[in-house]
């Protein structure tokens, strides 16, 4: 009995402490940043842990190298920079609860990210209504820069992206049986109907969709919903998903039909589909706006240098998001400030050129890029057609 | 294409099965719902997938994640729910226990092998077998093949051997098989073991299945193997084998005829309907007291 309330007590003890310990350094933080304030802050915020981890972790990966990079010239406004990474698990309630905190320490400089369109789109509000900066290297729905004039994107709408890969199978392959399926997400049911209208506008009578399935994001089994398909006739499937879509229903497609022709998005753009899809991926294409095989000087520079850091060539949306801290940075620079509201203005003017090609948001915060059509050949990416 | 789908289900279904007898051997001895049992099955995947990639060969891989996974079963009575028998807590306790567990094996995996899908190897790749306009997979037939080889050798463990007949004994009642001279936290022991082992085997099967391993591949199959045990009536294993046929042939169809959105939550109606009708599951004895 003894025993056990010294253990109480000690427990007791621990936790107050552990209580005490956490309030002193959250003040200690507070302070140094208010008083001091040498270092502009810029949060990366995404999925770090849980599904989807490898696109957040990305981020921060990419945020990181650029501000070394930067660190190195000596910093911005003669400050060093400092990125806060912040892990929403790829969910809007923790999306939430990020953007508030980020929003009432009001120090850092700005926001990259948010993964998923949906998650983005919960917390650009609280952005907005803030005057905080954010800039998603992901979210292609229509609706996220219509929330205010502090959001921004480096990524291209999915109308455009999606009438590029319409484009590929209809006019590159050849192909005019369109099955589609998609993700049950904001952005897989969205994506999904924008594919279909851009598909019935074509004006050829013989290219249509012949089915149309949803499946739940990361269920393993879509036979079903290939069966589906298959008996729909389609000779052409257009994948709405990343990567841990267009792997699994390439292997289960290709055991049912070997000659389907298979087109993504520019998400599904990673190594770890060639790794996970294997043979089955080979000949599976999409639009991208980057392109890590590309002969540009620069592109093959940071492309070595991200792989000689962690391991693994950079995703398209990891470069995305190098880019976007670059483009934070120089609007910083120029602004001569980290002032929200004229780093913003100065945002809308910035030409940045960078491994994304040169990147200039218009009135609305969106880019616009000449897409690259890409395809897996012998288990490597390759422009196609060459 | 109705027959493409019945096939399609009944190799879902056994995975399902592999799972499920897991969560009914332990119910069996213990009348403790077994929440850790989906992570398990998750963790010996992946720990198949980490051996196989040693490259010392399929097969032994397959055996020490077996193994691995089977003492990881072990581990969790000894080090969690055997302290909680002996105190005699409420069955509750061990139950909440078992579902931190699971949070535990899993974000261990994440922390340890990242959160990402994995490539696992297809292990019976022989091409598909064509009978008229339905095409079987090798990999499906194996599957069958597997699964039901594997209940025949649980089967036979449980009614024909010696730790059978003590296993048996012990799910009749502990005290009275303790005073006849069985050491019930042996048995305990073993059967937590077997189910480590069984779903190692489940996660190796549905791994090359679908070529692909992650740490919460065992999150939503776990629940549904779970409906699938309570369906065929928890304890039983022929109930097991029947109740994740049904799981899995039923979600087939639901994404055949009612969209694939609707796959997830068929396992769940169908369970809710068999407990109403017959509260002891399709084989289920009565008088079992449910948690």
């Amino acid at each position: 009995m003894r025993k056990k309330r010294l253990l109480a007590i000690a427990l007791t003890a621990a936790m107050g402490m552990s209580l005490l310990a956490g309030c002193g350094k959250s003040e200690e933080s507070k302070d140094a940043s208010a008083s001091s304030g040498d270092t502009v802050k810029i949060a990366v915020a995404g999925p770090m842990t849980g599904d989807n981890s490898e696109y957040g972790i990305g981020f921060a990966n990419a945020a990181e190298m650029m501000a070394e990079e930067w660190n190195a010239n000596g910093g911005v406004l003669g400050k060093q920079i400092e990125i806060v990474k912040y892990d929403d698990k790829n969910t809007s309630e923790e999306a939430t609860t990020i953007a508030q905190k980020i929003v009432s320490d009001g120090d850092a400089a700005g926001v990259i990210g948010h993964f998923a369109s949906g998650v983005c789109m919960t917390a650009a509000p609280i952005y907005q209504e803030n005057k905080m900066i954010e800039i998603s290297p992901s979210s292609s729905h229509p609706d996220y820069t219509k929330i205010g004039d502090y959001i921004f994107r480096n990524n291209t709408v999915i109308e455009k992206e999606a009438t590029a890969s319409v484009d590929l199978a209809v006019n590159d392959m050849g192909k005019k049986n369109i099955g589609i399926i998609s993700i049950m997400t904001d952005w897989g049911t969205n994506t999904s109907q924008v594919v279909k209208d851009i598909v019935e506008n074509l004006g050829d009578p013989d290219v249509k969709v012949v089915a149309h399935e949803e499946v739940m994001e990361g269920s393993d089994d879509y036979t079903p919903a290939i069966t589906k398909l298959n008996e729909a006739g389609a000779d052409v499937v257009i994948c709405c998903g990343m990567y841990n879509l267009v792997a699994p229903v390439a292997k289960q497609y290709k055991a049912i039909n070997p000659d389907i022709a298979i087109v993504a998005f520019s998400n599904a753009y990673s190594q770890q589909l060639i790794e996970l899809g294997g043979e089955a991926v080979e000949g599976v294409c999409f639009p991208v706006i980057f392109f890590s095989e590309s002969e540009d000087p620069t592109v093959k520079e940071y492309i070595e240098k991200y792989t000689e850091k962690y391991g693994a060539a950079p995703s398209a949306l990891t470069s995305q998001a190098y880019d976007s801290v670059g483009i934070l940075l120089t609007a910083i620079e120029e602004a001569g400030t980290t002032d929200h509201e004229t780093v913003k203005d100065k945002l809308y003017e910035v030409e940045y050129p960078g491994v994304c090609g040169v990147t200039k948001f218009d009135e609305n915060g969106e880019i616009d890029k000449e897409f690259i059509k890409v395809t897996i050949e012998d288990g490597k990416f390759v422009k196609m057609g060459e | 294409m109705l027959i493409q789908q019945v096939f399609n289900g009944l190799a879902l279904g056994m995975g399902y099965a592999l799972i499920a007898v897991g969560y009914s051997l332990v119910f069996g001895i213990l009348r403790l719902v077994n929440f850790s049992h989906g992570s398990i099955y998750a963790f010996g995947a992946e720990m198949a997938m980490v051996f196989i990639g040693f490259q010392f060969g399929i097969v032994p891989g397959i055996i020490a994640a077996m193994v691995l996974t089977g003492i990881l079963g072990v581990c969790i009575d000894k080090v969690a729910l055997e302290p909680l028998r002996k105190k005699k807590s409420m069955p509750i306790a061990s139950l909440i226990t078992t579902i931190g567990i699971s949070n535990i094996v899993t974000q261990l995996l994440i922390v340890s092998l990242g959160s990402e899908k994995r490539n696992f190897p297809a292990l019976f790749n022989f091409g598909s077998i064509q009978i008229g306009n339905i095409a079987v997979s090798s990999t499906q037939i194996m599957m069958c093949v597997v699964s039901l080889a594997l209940m025949m050798v649980l089967v036979f463990i449980v009614y024909k051997t010696k730790i059978g007949l003590a296993m048996r004994a012990s799910e009749q009642n502990a005290k009275a098989a303790n005073m006849m001279g069985i050491n019930v936290n042996f048995v305990i022991s073993f059967t937590f073991f077997l189910a480590g082992v069984s779903a190692t085997i489940a996660g190796v099967l549905v791994g090359s299945y679908y070529q692909i391993v992650y740490p919460n591949m065992g999150y939503m199959a776990g629940l549904k193997a779970f409906a699938a045990a309570v369906l065929g009536g928890i304890g039983s294993l022929p109930g097991a084998l029947l109740g994740g046929l049904i799981v899995g042939v039923s979600e087939s169809m639901a994404a055949t005829f009612l969209g694939s959105t609707y796959r997830d939550s068929i396992a769940f109606i169908i369970l809710i309907i068999v407990l109403i009708v017959r509260p002891h599951g399709l084989f289920g004895r009565k008088g079992i007291t449910k948690v």
